[in-house]
This record gives structure tokens, sequence and C-alpha cells, in this order.
């Protein structure tokens, strides 16, 4: 049952991401990209190999009890720090931006052809 | 070892010479002194090992890369790759010293001295290395070098650019014909060695050369030709041989050491490698002797008629390499003697005389043979260089040059092939051609009297030791053959052979006499011959030719570009979601499975988890609905703090807390950035989103449909992919059960910071990256005093910094209010507190180097969105992001390569505390002393510092923007 919320959810985020990244706004767009990175992150956890009643501790796996799927959270630690570096990448773009062609509509940037 | 170790000593030294120690500390002449030494060595190491390879054959050192693709870092020296390998040493080390009396600034000569070196690295690389795919990317290496030495002076000469664009342009296609011919001959060579199995890629340089039926393998006319357009280009062979004097807009130095001696000798080396195996088929002997000679009389043809004394020299090298190509293309390798004796005459006359050219074109400020002239008195050294290397090129008895001509016409004379008689035509063509040249160089540069009084400029006397040596080589081997030269080619030529300075006074002799009086007559009429030189057909007119039309390639596409970055981005996007529609995909992946859920009971977790997902929808929603980018921004907040609970209730502690702190800091970075842009700029695309233009309504339905087609097709992957979850056998498991030799509780942060750690090391290495793209982007140029100050304005947009205008900021934005600032102040500390609890307890609860990390430099942010930029700046003195950065990135690789000096290997465990017998002593702290956790710390501190970075370059207020501050929506956010 929560596979299939999952899979919704996840495919909702995706879209919204992309119609957000198409907008003429950048700071819309801005959001969008971090949407994605968002829907990615929910996909991976869960896209687990297992699911458990703990979480993955030593002590937890020594008393018998089945815990989480670590591997897969150490990848989204790893996710989500560097979807953050990019993220504020994308905010310096749409500062850069503004500060030099006094615009966030992307539709008055039409520099890339010179 | 050792050959592994020559090779990469030359990359080592052009490392070292960029470094800021060399170029602040070493002057000019050490530098020179330095390199040049260090070439000697290795010219001395490699003579070393002459006895061993005399008793073995050859030597070959391997260190597997990626075996399953025949891929090895391995290395082979024969007797072969020890001849190229000692010119490329042994000239290195003699044109190293030259270049430090050819340039007279010292920043110019270290620059060329870091780029000489890096391809001398390449060039040994080369021809030392025992694989065929190692040995490809040596050779894209010698090019790319060469492309940027030949472009040296690119900045203020246009021919420079063009020479250098030409030279990679014919190397780096025919490259990409000779990797094909490579990989397909490696495929071949496996199918032959090893017939059981079906396929295997054998790139070894010691088994291919056992491959001996490779001539008959139904692939044996591609991979020869696709190798052989390698070496010609490479080796500027007809008709590609116009790159060559294309590249003497090179620095002298450069010019003799790559396009004469050594690079341009690449393909004759690949041509002499894989003779043993390739020469038994007609193709390949007919191929190189038809091109090679036609190379060897076009080149010494062109030579004569040159006005410029390097272009004069190109030419007859590129006439010297024909002939060599020529001679290994002779059947049954009976012309390699006499190649490999060519290519050390050639490799002592023709640096020899570039040097020369180098030193002339510095002293007189020309390089044109016509105003050059009487120079003999002035540089005395010079003209006997000149002397005996023109006359070596030119075949005079009894130089060195003596006996590489002597041993061509044998060579050609006797050799068991037919049109023996066209074959000495061309041979005696071009060998007058080239006498002419020499006795060009002699008297029309050093003797004939100049049109106008040429100003000499002394040079060091130094510089003449480099062509001096040389030229002794060139007139001193010819009686040193015995002692010196036959012991090196006995090992490098396959058949016994006999090599004479003197033969007698038989029909060899005579012919090289003819040559000379033929030469001295055509240099006599040289006037009226040089008026009848015409050639038809222009190599580089065609390429001329080739290249506008590329251009116009070019510039005809680029009408489809529109320019607009978000047309790109519609394209892309839709063109996915047209791939999606249009192979049915999802139709194919769903046929069959089991999609919709059997069982419809829900648990209360699962409820909590159903509203979860609820919200974050409903949030995402909201982003796209709510205008105001104030709200959207905190709509987009709630999404990711949704995930974290989700992240909770799915028992993922640390993830959660990562991304609860995370999702803050990127929710106050939007509205940081929010204050700093104007408002009506902001408004004014509020407005045009939801007023709109006409195309409006279209332009919305696109996006709607490219988002629901590309939101559907995610949706179905992963169903599937939660459907078919792997269960229990999955690596995962492994790393539970094995944690508690890291010693720590927490199995994400044991992975993190143990088992996947170099992950972790990049990772985190990835965030400074991103951090000080962030800064570069917004503090673009001056940085004064540890802050980033702006750079004055260019464009009207930006302000100058002035540190009123930030005052003025502050007061119209303070959110400085006691109550904020007391919660600042308090908040630090503790947030620091917090932090340092996190790393060293993390092991056994939710918590580790990133959240760490990420609690300080939110509680930073804090200090900047309350205080605002200066005061916090001032404030905080200690927090340095570019120093914090520095010393978190210094202390993760130092703790990462610190086992491999106790000989463990890289990011391996090691236990401080037990080593350090205080195990017992912290660990009644609770703590662990370990490798992981020194990890930790450096992750934390480099997260800090990156976040630190951004948050200042971001924060920095640059405009003028008090009306946008005031504005309603930002007051919200205040509020």
């Amino acid at each position: 049952m929560t596979e299939l919320l999952f899979a919704l959810s996840i495919g909702l985020l995706f879209g919204i991401g992309v119609f957000q990244l198409l907008r003429r706004d950048l700071i819309k767009a801005a959001i969008g990209f971090a949407i994605l990175f968002s829907a990615i992150n929910l996909f991976f956890v869960a896209a687990g190999a297992f699911e458990g009643e703990f979480a993955p501790y030593v002590s937890n796996v020594e008393a018998g009890r089945q815990t989480s799927d670590p591997l897969i959270q150490a990848l989204i630690l790893t996710a989500i720090v560097v979807s953050f570096g990019s993220f504020s990448l994308v905010l310096g773009f749409v500062n850069i931006i503004s500060r030099r062609y006094n615009t966030i509509d992307s539709n008055d940037l039409n520099k890339l052809k010179h | 070892m050792e050959l592994a170790i020559i090779s990469a000593v030359p990359f080592c030294l052009s490392l070292f010479l960029a470094s800021p120690i060399a170029r602040k500390s070493l002057n000019k002449p050490l530098q020179t002194v330095l390199s040049s030494a260090i070439m000697a060595v290795l010219f001395a190491s490699l003579l070393s090992m002459f006895p061993q390879l005399r008793n073995e054959g050859a030597i070959i050192q391997s260190f597997d890369w990626m075996p399953s693709l025949g891929i090895s870092l391995s290395f082979y020296l024969d007797g072969l790759s020890l001849l190229f390998a000692m010119i490329v040493t042994g000239v290195g080390a003699l044109i190293f010293f030259y270049a430090g009396y050819y340039f007279d600034e010292a920043e110019e000569h270290n620059r060329f001295m870091v780029w000489l070196s890096a391809f001398a690295g390449a060039m040994l690389a080369l021809v030392l290395s025992g694989n065929l795919l190692m040995m490809f990317v040596a050779w894209e290496l010698t090019s790319v070098t060469s492309f940027i030495l030949i472009g040296f002076k690119g900045a203020t000469d246009a021919a420079a650019r063009e020479g250098a664009f030409k030279a990679l342009f014919v190397t780096g296609a025919g490259a990409l014909a000779l990797i094909i011919g490579l990989v397909m001959l490696s495929v071949a060579a496996g199918q032959i060695l090893y017939p059981e199995q079906d396929f295997r890629i054998v790139a070894d340089l010691g088994s291919i050369l056992q491959a001996t039926s490779l001539h008959q393998h139904d692939w044996y006319m591609l991979f020869s030709l696709l190798i052989m357009l390698g070496g010609f280009t490479k080796s500027a062979q007809f008709p590609f041989h116009f790159w060559l004097p294309g590249a003497m807009s090179a620095p002298t130095p450069a010019s003799a050491y790559l396009h004469s001696a050594t690079m341009v000798k690449a393909g004759i080396y690949l041509f002499a490698r894989l003779s043993p195996v390739m020469h038994q088929n007609d193709l390949w002997t007919s191929l190189l002797l038809t091109v090679g000679l036609v190379t060897m009389l076009v080149g010494s043809y062109f030579a004569v008629k040159q006005g410029d004394l390097k272009g004069l020299l190109a030419y007859s090298t590129v006439s010297k390499l024909g002939a060599i190509v020529a001679l290994i293309g002779l059947p049954d390798q009976s012309g390699l003697k006499a190649a490999f004796v060519g290519i050390i005459a050639h490799a002592f006359y023709k640096s020899a005389l570039f040097l020369v050219a180098g030193t002339i074109d510095h002293a007189a400020g020309t390089r044109a043979i016509n105003r050059l002239g009487g120079l003999r008195g002035k540089m005395p050294v010079m003209f006997w260089v000149t002397v005996i290397s023109a006359l070596s090129m030119a075949g005079a008895p009894f130089l060195l040059g003596f006996v590489a001509k002597e041993t061509l016409l044998d060579a050609m004379l006797h050799h068991s092939g037919q049109w023996t008689q066209l074959l000495m035509v061309m041979v005696l063509a071009s060998t007058i051609f080239t006498a002419m040249a020499g006795y060009m160089l002699i008297y029309d540069v050093f003797l004939k009297r100049p049109q106008k009084r040429l100003h000499i400029h002394r040079p060091s006397p130094w510089i003449g030791l480099g062509p001096a040596l040389l030229a002794l080589g060139s007139l001193a081997l010819g009686f040193l053959l015995e002692p010196l030269i036959v012991p090196l080619l006995e090992l490098a030529v396959p058949k016994s052979f006999e090599l004479h300075l003197f033969t007698g006074f038989n029909e060899l002799f005579f012919l090289s006499l003819t040559i000379l009086l033929a030469g001295l007559l055509l240099f006599l009429l040289r006037r009226r011959v040089i008026r009848l030189i015409t050639f038809p057909l222009s190599c580089d007119a065609f390429y001329r030719e080739f290249i506008a039309y590329l251009e116009w390639a070019g510039t005809t596409v680029l009408h489809t570009q529109s320019g607009f970055v978000r047309y790109y981005l519609v394209i892309i996007l839709g063109a996915v979601a047209a791939v999606v529609i249009a192979s049915s995909t999802l139709f194919t992946l769903t046929a069959g499975q089991q999609l919709l859920p059997t069982d419809l009971s829900v648990t209360i977790i699962d409820l909590a988890k159903i509203f979860m997902l609820f919200l974050t929808v409903a949030a995402g929603l909201m982003t796209v609905v709510l205008r105001e980018h104030v709200k959207a921004a905190i709509a987009y907040g709630v999404i990711g703090y949704a995930i974290g609970v989700i992240f909770l209730i799915n028992h993922a502690p640390d993830v959660a807390l990562v991304q609860l702190l995370v999702e803050t800091m990127a929710t106050v970075l939007i509205i940081i950035m929010l204050g700093r842009i104007r408002a009506d700029v902001r408004i004014r695309v509020i407005n045009s989103l939801w007023t709109g233009r006409h195309d409006h309504r279209l332009g919305l339905l696109r996006d709607l449909g490219i988002s629901i087609v590309i939101g559907t097709a995610v949706f179905v992957f992963s169903l599937i992919a939660l459907q078919n979850r792997p269960q229990r056998h999955s690596v995962a498991a492994w790393h539970l059960e094995n944690s508690k030799a890291v010693g720590t509780d927490d199995v994400v942060g044991a992975i993190v910071a143990d088992f996947r750690g170099t992950d972790t090391l990049l990772e985190i290495a990835v965030f400074t990256t991103a951090a000080l793209g962030v800064l570069t982007l917004l503090a673009r140029g001056r940085r004064s005093g540890g802050t980033l100050a702006p750079k004055a304005a260019q464009t009207g947009v930006l302000h100058e910094f002035d540190s009123q205008v930030v005052d003025e900021i502050q007061d119209a934005t303070s959110l400085s209010t006691p109550f904020t600032r007391s919660v600042s102040f308090i908040v630090l500390p503790i947030a620091i507190l917090i932090g340092m609890a996190q790393i060293l307890y993390g092991g056994n609860g939710p918590g580790d180097g990133f959240t760490a990390g990420v609690t300080i430099g939110l509680a930073v942010s804090l200090w900047y969105v309350v205080l605002g930029y200066s005061e916090a700046k001032k404030l905080l003195p200690w927090f340095r992001p570019e120093l914090i950065i520095r010393l978190g990135l210094f202390v993760a690789i130092a703790n990462a390569l610190f086992p491999l000096l106790i000989g463990g290997e890289f990011m391996g465990h090691v236990a401080f505390d037990q080593a350090l017998g205080i195990y017992d002593f912290v660990g009644s702290f609770g703590l662990h002393v370990t490798s992981s956790l020194i990890f930790e710390i450096a992750i934390a501190i480099t997260v800090m510092g990156g976040l630190g970075i951004i948050i200042e370059a971001i924060a920095y207020p640059t405009e003028r923007q008090q009306e946008s501050m005031a504005s309603p929506e930002t007051r919200q956010s205040d509020a």
C-alpha cells in the first residue's frame, strides 16, 4: 500500500519540479530544482533493500532486532549534502543574473547565443 | 619500478616548476641547471640498464590497472624503446639547458619549462609504455603539450594560434583513427592468442609481439590502415605534412625538441614497434614505402624554397621523416638499420641546426634567409656548429650523417622488392635537394654579404653549449660507431648487420660524392632553380578550405539557436518526454507486473507516512500556486521538513537530522538571497508570470504536458522499483554485521566515515567546489583583508563596495533588536557545543560530522541574518571560511593518507587509542579515537567552512536596495 503512495508522491513531486524548472521566474525554477532533489531523496529512502522496525545500530543488531537498510541511508546522507551544494550554486547563479542583467525573468536572457 | 619512476620524473619536475616554491625561490639559472641535470640523470639511468637489456632482451614492468579490459600500467624497455628514450632524455638535457638562455624573461621561461618537461614525461611514457592503450594516452598527451607549446606566444601572435590549432587538428584526427585501429588490433591479438575465449583484449606489447599471425587476420586491412593514418599524421607524412611548418611558431627550443627530435618521431616509433608483426603484409610495406618516399621528395623539394630559416629546417625534417618511414617500409625489415642510424644522425644535426636558428633569431631579430648573412665573424661557435651539422645533413664524408646516407642508399639499392629504379630516382633527387639546403644554410646565413647591416645583440656564451655538444656528436660519432652505436643498434635491429664508417671506394661512396656535387651545382644555380619550383597541389589550402567549410556549417547550425536558456531546457525535457511516449517503455515495463497492492491493510505508522506524503505533495503544489517568492520558499521548506519526518518514521534518524538541518539552511539561504534581489525586479517577473502575454496559455499547456509525462514516467519507474526491492540478501546486511569493528554503534556513521570513506572524501570535495563556485560567482575579482569585496561596477548594475552603503542597509533592514541579538549570541556557543557532542558521541546516536558542520553553520548564518554582513563579520573574526575549508580538507586528506605510511591502505581504519595505549582512558568518557573520528571532525570543519563561504557570498550586500528590503513580502518573512 505505502509503496504505491510513495511512488505516486515521487511522481507528483517530480512532475511539479519539472514544471517549476520550466518557469520563466528563475526563483521558481531554482525551487523546482530543489524539489527534484527532494523527490530523488524520497525515492532512495523508499527503495532501501529492506525495511525494519529499528534504526541501524550495532546494539539493535546484536539484540536481534530488525533494522532498516543502512547503506541507502549513507547514500542519502551524501546526496543531501551534495544537492545542497549544487542548490546553493543555483542560487548563486540567480543572484549574479539579477545583479548583472537586472532581471530574474529568463525570457529576458537570450545572451547564450553570443 | 625503475621505468615507472623514470617516466614519472619529468611530470614531477613539471609540477615542481609550476609550484610557487620553484617560481619564487629558484631563479632562472638554477631552474635551468636543475631541469637539465634531471634529464641527464634519466639518460644515465637508462644507459645503466643496457647490460641487463643485453642479457634479457626486454625489461617488462607491469602494474594491473583495468585487467578486465586488458589495460595495465605497463612499461616495456627493449632496444627500440631504449634508443628513443635516450634521444628524449639526452637531447632533452641539452635543449633544457639551451632554453635557459633562450628566454630573457624568467616568468616566460618558467612557464615554458613547465610544459616542456610535461611533454618530456609524455614522450618518455610513450616510448617506454608496454601497453598499446597506455601508449595512446601518452600519444595524446604529447599532442596536447605540443599544442600548448606551439601556441605559447598565442596571446599576441595569431600565427601561433593558427599553427597550434592546425597541429592539434591534424594529429588529433589521426589519433582518433589510431585508437580505433589499436583497439581492433588488441581484439584481434586476443582472438589469435586466446582462441578459446570469446572476447579478450590483449594490449600488452609483449603479448602482441607474440601474435605473429596478425597479418592474416580478417581485420588486418582496416586496422593497419587506421594505425598508419595515426602514424602518418603524427610524423607529418604527405599529405598531412603541412602542420609541421605551421608548428614553427613555437619557441625554438620546442621546435628543436618536439618538432624535430622527438614527438614527430612517435609515428616512426609506432611503425618500428609494430613492424615485427605487421610487415609480412604487402599493404603495410608498400604504403609505408610509397608515402615515405613521396614525403621525402616533397619535403626536400619545398625546403630549398623556404625564405624562413625555421621553415627550411621544418621541411627538411619532413623529408627525413619520410626517408625513415620509407626505410621501415622496405620488405623484410631490411631497412631498419638504416632507419635507426638515420634517426640518431638526424637527432644530432637537426637539433643543433634548430638551436642555431633560434640563437640567430634571438640575436639578429629575424629568421628571413635573404636578410641574414655575414654572421661568421660575429658568431663563430654557431658558424662551426652549422658547418658540421649542415654537412652532416648533406651527407658529407665522414660525419655521422654520411653513415646515415650510405646506409640509406645501400638499403634502397639492395632491397628485394620491385621498382628499384624509380625508387632510386626519388631518393637521389631528394638527397640532392637536401645537400643543396645544407649548403644554403652555411653560405646564405653565415658567409654571404647581408643586404642591410644587421644589428646583432650578442647572446650569452652558454647558449652555445648545447649546439656545440650536438655538433660534436655529429663529428665524432662517425668514428665511434663500433663502441657506441653498434651495441645499441644490435639490440634494436632484429637481424645481424655490419656498420662501418668507410666501406671502401665502392659504388655507394661514388654515389654519395655525386649527390654532394650535384647538390653543389644546384646550389650555384639556385636563383634559377628555386624559381622553377612549384607544386600544383597545396595541402594547406585544402585544409583551409575544409576549416572554412566547417565554420560555415557551424554558422548555419547556429541559426537554429534562440539563445533563450529556457528554450533549451524545454527542448531537452520535451525530448525526454517524447522518447518516453514514442518508445512506449511504460507499457512494456508494466506488462505482466503486479503493480497494484493486494494488501490494503494500513497500520498506524503507515497512516503517519501517508499524511506526510500528502503534506509533501500539497506543499509542492503550493510552491507552484503561491505567487510571492517568500511564500513559495516557505512551502518548499515544508516539503523538506515533511521528508525529514518520513526519514524519521522509516527508522533513519541520522538522515532525518541532516535533512531537517540542511532544509532549514536551504530555506534560510533562499530568503537571504531574496533580500539581495531588488523588489521591483521580482515584482515584475511575478506580474508577467500571471498576467502573461498572448502565447502564455500555449506555453503553460506545453510545460504541463512535459511535466505530466515525465512525472508519470518517474511514477511508473519508482513503482516498479519499489515493488521489486531486493530483500535481506543485499550488501547492506554485510555492513550491519561488520560495523562493530569500526568501533561505533551507528552503522550509517560507520559507512560514511569508514566503509565508504572515499566516497565521503570526494563528496566533501564536491561540496567545497560548489561553495567555491558560489564564491567565484558572487565575489569576482578583488578580495581584501579576508573579506569578500566585489569588483567595481561594470554594467551599471553592480555597485561599488562602499562601507557607507553597507551601513545604510544595516539601518534600513535591521532585524537587530536586543532580543534577536541576544538569541543569536546564545545560539552560537550552544551550536558549537552540540556540534562537538555530535562528532564525539555521534557513534552512539544520530548526528555526525555533517550535522555538526551544518548546526554550527546555521548558527553563524543566524548572525548574518540578525546582525547583517558587516557587523557579523566584525564580531566573528575567527570565522574565516577560506581558512576553515582548507584546514578541513587538509585534515581529511592527511587522515586518508596516514594509513599508507604505516603500511595500510588508503583510507584504512586506524585505531589510534589502542595504538597509543589510551583506549581505556578515553573509553571511560565513551570515546573511541580512531581514524573515523578524525575523519568526522574533518567533515564537520569542511562543511562548516563551505557553508560559511556560501553564506558570506550570498549575504554580502552589493546593492542599494532599501526599498526591496522594505517590501511587503520580505517583511512577512521577517515576521
